[in-house]
């Protein structure tokens, strides 16, 4: 379907004609081209400097449109069926020409191979027989209309046809006279003379007084219809004229009887029936000149030139054959058909390009119709410029004839120095280009452009990379219940799943990582940790592991122990894997682990577990997981439990931790390099500077100088609570 | 070409820029009223709904830049405010957050943070703005995302900036990592052309012919001295400075960018690396040359020029690099006031010519670059030009009032593919109807 090159949107900003008053306005275009579909975005700007023509308050008063525009037209249904049904058979292909690759050049041409291509080739062709019928049948008005119409399919399976009969035929048959099979085509895809005229004049009684009969009879000779031909012959039998009765008498077994090839197992048979045939033909001629020049009207015609026209025909007479068919109307492809299989019965696939050569010479073929374009370089031997045409036709036929082409050699397989591509893969990339119209055919459009070399592989990059996952919509929906959430992050996570999936099967792993980042950047926004934690690894992105462990840690930050909490069981169970597998991640995943322990600290003091949150937070010191710029909150913490009246909650040796580690904070402090220990403290007290956080930090020196202490005083009359749960001895 | 759709009155003022952002659903639209609106498509009818609307500069918008997601939702937009500033979308909820991230901005900082003043409707949250540029910012680009979170900006003053987010989490801190001024920068990175051979080839012992030489003269004068002097093509001011920029999205040849500048019609393709100053691998100039230059450092369109003497020189207002997707060259589409459109196809230097020439010196790649395709269809200044997301087509934005597309045929032959206008119709009564249904109000 062709659209028009030129397009004027609307509304329309200036009159037919006059683009100039655009630019005399100050005003042009620009335009920018759409990831998802290549559509165009365009948009009136200035073509001045805004300043210079703008003072504040002075504004266009003018709507400001921005008008989209598209090359292609979204597929729509029926389309689109077309489209994914007829990817089936393309896959079935790229498996054969893969085996092909796999068993050697040479196999295509062996009799399996050859089998194998003409079948799928004829399944394209039954395919495109049946999306015509279809389209044809559902011409019902109420329906929506087709944006194919039922022609276009029918000019595809036409194509296809002509292709198969020409370029793809039976094995063995390779090198067998194509005229039958030709004409065989001619008669199924462009039916002349049309069946009502037949029924008009078998209905008459005298149908040779019609002005229609004899072009009807000289019509159905050409074209091979011996049926309609003998049929008509033998009304002629009741003609007045004896001579006329005499010869279809004598014409009526030839016609039934001319040879075709199918009728014979060996050429060699089917040439020499040819000949006897031809050489009863002639006979037919000389009894024909008999007739003398008074009985050869018969009132309504002068049957007799009309009778010699039919015996030309039989005896292959070329320039007649012409004629007759410019008479008729008839268009070079039935010249050429014939040509086929009256005057050279052993015409050879070969052959025909001379022969239509000849005919193209004086009966052209109609430039402005595509269609017949296609026929004509068919025809010709010329499938690069039946591709071009086809291009032009619909970008589905020329890829997937080139598919068919290059496997039979029949264009050039060579890469063109300037563009990268060899023929086929530019029309199949022309062809996903334009399913890249429609974002929902992305499978589609990455299927044929993989199956495109390199060029297409990574073109099938940037529209697997840009698939969209639709992971952010989820505010959209303003639901907040529970259940139906879960149950849209599985759904949504399936499309991404099947981007995974699709990068894995191309092996275009680059993608599928980027594609993990971003799924796990909109997850982090979406403050999905557990998701987001799991991308991170599976793009092995180990730094935006870290920073989403960040995240989390800032959730405690901004929103406190409780939310903290609860996003960091979503993340938790991912650390136990990370544990078991190596990989220089090691940093990352200590930042998990502190996040982790972290949580457990803060759920231990929410259930008012004193003990075994006094606990962790030295074993988290101990083993020095928690960040520098964590200490000052973690020590911060600490207030709270060494202030616990009814116990003293440390052991001795853990509260020197704490003060060991206090120490080295001021120190550091004291050195200028305070930030790196308090920054975490200052933001979660909201102090502005860092004197304000070490001010905290001094209340925890105070409160542990007091623990100290009470531990001192305890000391003399009884050992410390930890200690009577642990073995630590001071 | 059909037309798929209508925002019926994007903004109180023309529009400058309308960036998608990388997947296509949304349209982030920049105008002359200083405001941004980032709009959603609705896919089930196609429909452009507006979704973010806020006041984000203190003069026109000049473009806007979307960085790629896997950093977060971000825009960057400059302005002929002279800054340029850096927008997050913050999800619903954690607007707390950031709030505090504002006051984070602690040591470190390169950009003073000015209050986020949001309005209510917005959900995007200025992170940092930019302020070094000394003129009207003309273009800002992110880099492609596998060199981290950067930022390219070029301004009228001639400058070509390159920023560095240092802090992903907050993006409040931003490095200006290059400052290079574009005009003043050597067309080659041979270090004996520094004085003299301000335009031209690498070769030291390449005589300066009467048009390259007043191309140097030019240049020299528009370093020196910026203003007061005749200039061709528009013959303003506005001709002059910085204009565009381009990153080169592949990978393999580190941190490249095409930057268009002044009015002497040369884009420039600068080399940058950590370790030593920005360098020009190649300076596509389509001026003709009129003797065969042994180097190919600079690259020169093949155009036939047979008749008239040199054309005068015009300022590229627009270039674009196209996604190589695999092919062994790259193409850089340009724009400029002489109202033609270019292709080059721009191919690194071989690897082995680099060992054999540059010795350590990893710059002294030999890029060469022709014109494959020029048209002048648009016959007036063209203002913009940009590839689709697989180098396949062009768009071509022109003063005639119409969008040209441009597609390369199986011989790989540039050739028009369709345009765009605004004009009347004969039989847009009857469309005017049906293209109502897609009108989008705000």
């Amino acid at each position: 379907m062709m659209l028009r090159d030129r397009l004027n949107v609307v509304p329309p900003l200036v009159g037919a004609g006059c683009a100039d008053e655009l630019a005399n306005a100050g005003k042009t275009l620009f335009g920018t081209q759409s990831p998802l579909n290549d559509s165009i975005a365009v948009a009136v700007t200035s073509i001045r400097s805004p300043q210079s023509v703008r003072r504040a308050g002075s504004t266009d008063a003018d709507d400001q449109p921005v008008y989209f525009a598209s090359a292609d037209m979204v597929p729509s249904s029926e389309r689109r069926l077309f489209i994914s049904d007829t990817s089936i058979i393309y896959a079935a292909f790229q498996n054969l020409t893969e085996t092909a690759s796999a068993k050697g050049p040479e196999w295509l041409q062996s009799e399996e191979g050859s089998r194998m291509v003409r079948k799928l080739a004829m399944d394209y062709v039954n395919f495109t027989k049946e999306c015509w019928i279809h389209a044809s049948q559902s011409s019902d008005p109420s329906e929506e209309e087709l944006q194919f119409s039922g022609d276009h399919y029918r000019c595809l399976y036409t194509c296809f046809s002509l292709f198969t009969v020409l370029y793809v035929p039976e094995y063995g048959f390779e090198d067998a006279p194509v005229g039958d099979e030709l004409m065989e085509w001619l008669n199924v895809h462009f039916i002349e003379p049309s069946t009502e005229e037949g029924d008009h004049l078998s209905g008459l009684e005298h149908p040779w007084q019609d002005e229609n009969f004899w072009p009807y009879l000289i019509r159905v000779t050409l074209r091979g219809l011996s049926k309609a031909a003998t049929f008509f012959f033998g009304v002629l039998l009741q003609h007045p004229c004896d001579d006329l009765q005499r010869l279809s008498q004598e014409i009526i077994p030839l016609l039934n009887s001319q040879p075709r090839l199918q009728d014979f197992s060996a050429e060699r048979d089917f040439s020499y029936a040819s000949r006897r045939w031809k050489d009863k033909v002639k006979t037919l001629r000389i009894e024909l000149d008999r007739v003398p020049e008074v009985d050869r009207n018969d009132g309504f015609d002068n049957w007799w030139d009309r009778f010699s026209d039919i015996v030309s025909i039989l005896e292959g007479r070329g320039p007649v054959v012409q004629k007759i068919c410019e008479d008729l109307g008839a268009d070079w492809k039935e010249v050429s058909a014939a040509w086929g299989v009256f005057t050279d019965a052993r015409l050879r696939r070969q052959d025909l390009p001379d022969v239509v050569a000849q005919v193209l010479e004086d009966m052209p073929p109609d430039p402005t119709n595509l269609e017949d374009m296609i026929y004509a370089a068919l025809f010709s031997g010329d499938p690069s410029k039946a591709l071009l045409h086809a291009a032009q036709l619909d970008p589905w036929l020329a890829a997937h004839l080139a598919d068919i082409m290059e496997a039979l050699s029949l264009i050039e397989r060579d890469v063109n120095e300037d563009s990268g591509l060899t023929i086929r893969e530019y029309y199949v990339l022309s062809y996903a280009q334009y399913l890249h119209s429609d974002p929902a055919l992305w499978r589609l459009t990455v299927a044929y452009m993989c199956s495109s070399g390199r060029i297409g592989l990574h073109s099938a990059d940037e529209i697997l990379i840009r698939v969209p996952l639709r992971l952010q919509d989820k505010h959209r929906i303003g639901e907040r219940d529970k259940s139906v959430e879960s149950a849209r992050t599985r759904g949504l996570s399936a499309l991404l799943k099947d981007v995974n999936e699709t990068c894995f099967e191309y092996r275009r792993e680059d993608v599928r990582r980027v594609v993990c980042r971003m799924a796990a950047q909109t997850f982090v926004q979406e403050q999905e940790y557990g998701l987001a934690l799991s991308y991170c690894s599976s793009a092995e992105d180990w730094a935006g592991l870290g920073r989403v462990v960040d995240r989390v840690l800032e959730e405690y930050i901004a929103n406190g122990p409780e939310q903290f909490t609860r996003y960091v069981a979503d993340i938790a169970p991912s650390l136990q894997s990370y544990r078991t597998q190596p990989g220089a991640h090691g940093i990352f995943i200590y930042r998990l682990m502190f996040a982790v322990r972290y949580a457990e600290f803060h759920q231990r003091m929410l259930n008012q577990e004193y003990q075994d949150a006094a606990r962790d937070l030295i074993t988290m010191f101990k083993e020095e997981i928690v960040p520098k710029s964590w200490w000052g909150v973690l020590l911060s913490d600490s207030i709270e439990l060494l202030r616990y009246s009814t116990a003293l909650l440390f052991s001795h040796s853990g509260a020197y931790i704490l003060l060991q580690k206090l120490e080295e904070v001021f120190m550091r402090a004291a050195q200028g390099s305070g930030e790196d220990y308090l920054c975490m403290l200052m933001r979660k007290s909201n102090a502005s500077r860092e004197k304000e956080a070490l001010d905290r930090l001094k209340l925890t020196r105070l409160t542990l100088a007091k623990y100290f202490a009470r531990c001192t005083v305890i000391g003399t009359g009884g050992r410390p609570i930890a200690d009577q749960n642990s073995s630590a001895t001071f | 070409m059909i037309q798929t759709g209508l925002i019926q009155n994007a903004h109180n003022d023309l529009l400058t820029d309308a960036p998608y952002d990388f997947y296509g659903l949304r349209l982030a639209t920049g105008s002359i009223d200083q405001r941004i609106k980032v709009w959603q498509l609705d896919e089930s009818n196609g429909n452009w709904k507006v979704e973010d609307d806020w006041k984000a500069h203190d003069a026109a918008i000049s473009k806007i830049c979307w960085a790629h997601p896997e950093f977060g939702t971000i825009i960057a937009s400059s302005s002929f405010d002279r800054t340029v500033k850096i927008w997050e979308q913050t999800s619903f909820g954690s607007q707390p957050e950031a709030q505090v991230n504002l006051n984070l901005n602690g040591a470190g900082s390169t950009a003073p943070l000015q209050a986020a003043s949001v309005p209510s409707t917005s959900r995007w949250v200025e992170r940092s703005t930019l302020v070094d540029a000394r003129g009207t910012v003309r273009a800002v680009e992110f880099s492609p995302r596998h060199f981290g979170l950067k930022l390219a900006t070029i301004s009228s003053d001639n400058h070509l900036r390159i920023y560095e987010c240092l802090e992903q989490s907050s993006l409040t801190t931003w490095q200006l990592s290059e400052e290079v001024d574009v005009l003043a920068l050597p067309s080659t990175s041979s270090p004996s052309s520094h004085s003299v051979a301000f335009a031209t080839p690498t070769q030291t012992n390449a005589t300066l012919d009467g048009a390259s030489a007043s191309l140097v003269a030019q240049a020299l004068q528009q370093s020196q001295a910026p203003s007061g002097q005749t200039r061709p093509g528009m013959g303003n001011r506005e001709a002059d400075g910085g204009w565009c920029i381009s990153w080169c999205k592949d990978r393999y040849w580190g941190e490249v960018i095409a930057a268009g500048s002044g009015i002497s019609g040369v884009v420039k393709i600068i080399h940058m690396s950590p370790s030593r100053r920005p360098t020009t691998l190649l300076a596509l100039d389509p001026s003709p040359t009129p003797y065969p230059s042994s180097s190919e450092a600079t690259a020169t369109a093949l155009a036939p020029t047979s008749d008239t003497d040199t054309p005068a020189p015009h300022a590229i207002t627009s270039v674009a690099w196209a996604p190589s997707c695999g092919r062994s060259y790259h193409l850089v589409a340009t724009g400029g006031r002489d109202g033609h459109v270019r292709i080059w196809r721009v191919k690194p230097a071989d690897e082995g010519d680099a060992d054999a020439d540059g010795e350590g010196e990893g710059s002294d790649h030999r890029w060469t670059g022709i014109v494959v395709a020029d048209f002048d269809h648009h016959r007036s200044a063209v203002g913009r030009v940009e590839w689709n997301i697989t180098g396949t087509v062009l768009s071509s934005a022109g003063n005639d009032g119409r969008i040209r597309l441009w597609k390369a045929t199986i011989g790989n032959v540039w050739r028009p593919a369709g345009s765009i206008g605004v004009e009347q119709t004969e039989e847009q009564q009857d469309n005017d109807v049906t293209m109502d249904e897609n009108a989008v109000t705000e």
